[in-house]
């Protein structure tokens, strides 16, 4: 996998970043999120999330009181998930080519493409953690099933290598996501 | 609705705390959002999101996140309770753990 800013920003307007996939990267990485949306589905038709995973990708807002805690699930948990559950999507069907053709490719990120890839690398890192028993810092995990550790570490060098692409791209505080500090 | 009146206050103590009871609406009640300390997301994440989601500065959006990870918790933000809700939705659409919480008085 290579991410890169792109060379001429004239001949691809609104683009700020493309990846190099490789087949074997689009299948983990396309299965990782098509799971990450099935996950997020159960929530929605589950009512009682009991699965930690999903408990730390859509947290209580009030830690202490179980009534505004409850208010808020009712309304804000909905359009949570579904914002999510797109985040994920994205990644899927960008990669979803990749992984059937068997053939390395070059995706192109558009600005929001490319904070919703960063904001589901983010969620599929959570529930990697999750499932390893990832739970303080330095913390290398209990258990986890042979590769995942790797894929784990990719999705972080991901993760960061997106930051620094949305960045130079437009730089925080040029404009902000329509709300006030 | 919150009051601020002191459930039972002996008598020679009311007239004087009299002079500082009201009861405030809603939208005057200080609460805060607060971003909790994960091991997962990279502190670059962190204090990204802290400067493109809030508008703060590099160092500043470098000193909050550092006291996200050292201390546990950082405020990110002050004022009333539906704005403090947005910002805890939106921390959580990027994967940070933020609640929201009612400022000590």
């Amino acid at each position: 996998m290579r991410i890169a800013a792109p060379t001429d920003r004239k001949t691809e307007p609104g683009v700020v970043g493309s990846v190099l996939v490789e087949p074997d990267e689009a299948r983990v990485l396309g299965s990782l999120a098509d799971q990450l949306q099935t996950l997020l589905g159960d929530a929605l038709s589950a009512g009682d999330v009991r699965d930690t995973a999903l408990k730390r990708l859509l947290p209580d807002a009030y830690r202490n009181d179980p009534e505004l805690a409850d208010e808020w699930r009712r309304l804000s948990r909905g359009g949570l998930v579904d914002r999510k559950i797109g985040f994920a999507r994205t990644l899927s069907v960008a990669l979803q080519p990749i992984a059937a053709s068997g053939q390395a490719a070059t995706i192109s990120l558009t600005f929001d493409a490319a904070l919703d890839w960063v904001r589901g690398i983010g969620d599929v890192r959570l529930v990697i953690a999750d499932r390893m028993g990832i739970t303080v810092d330095g913390d290398e995990g209990a258990f986890s099933e042979p590769g995942v550790r790797d894929v784990y570490e990719l999705l972080a060098w991901m993760q960061d290598a997106l930051v620094q692409l949305l960045d130079e791209a437009q730089p925080p505080g040029a404009t902000t996501d329509g709300s006030l500090p | 609705m919150t009051s601020l009146t002191a459930a039972a206050p002996l008598l020679d103590e009311k007239v004087d705390r009299q002079l500082d009871e009201r009861v405030l609406h809603a939208a005057e009640v200080p609460w805060s959002t607060v971003v909790w300390n994960d091991p997962v997301n990279l502190q670059s994440y962190v204090a990204w999101v802290f400067r493109r989601h809030f508008g703060f500065g590099e160092s500043t959006a470098h000193e909050l996140m550092m006291q996200v990870h050292i201390e546990g918790r950082a405020t990110l933000a002050h004022g009333n309770r539906e704005h403090m809700e947005r910002h805890a939705e939106t921390m959580h659409e990027y994967g940070l753990w933020a609640t929201v919480e009612k400022d000590d008085r």
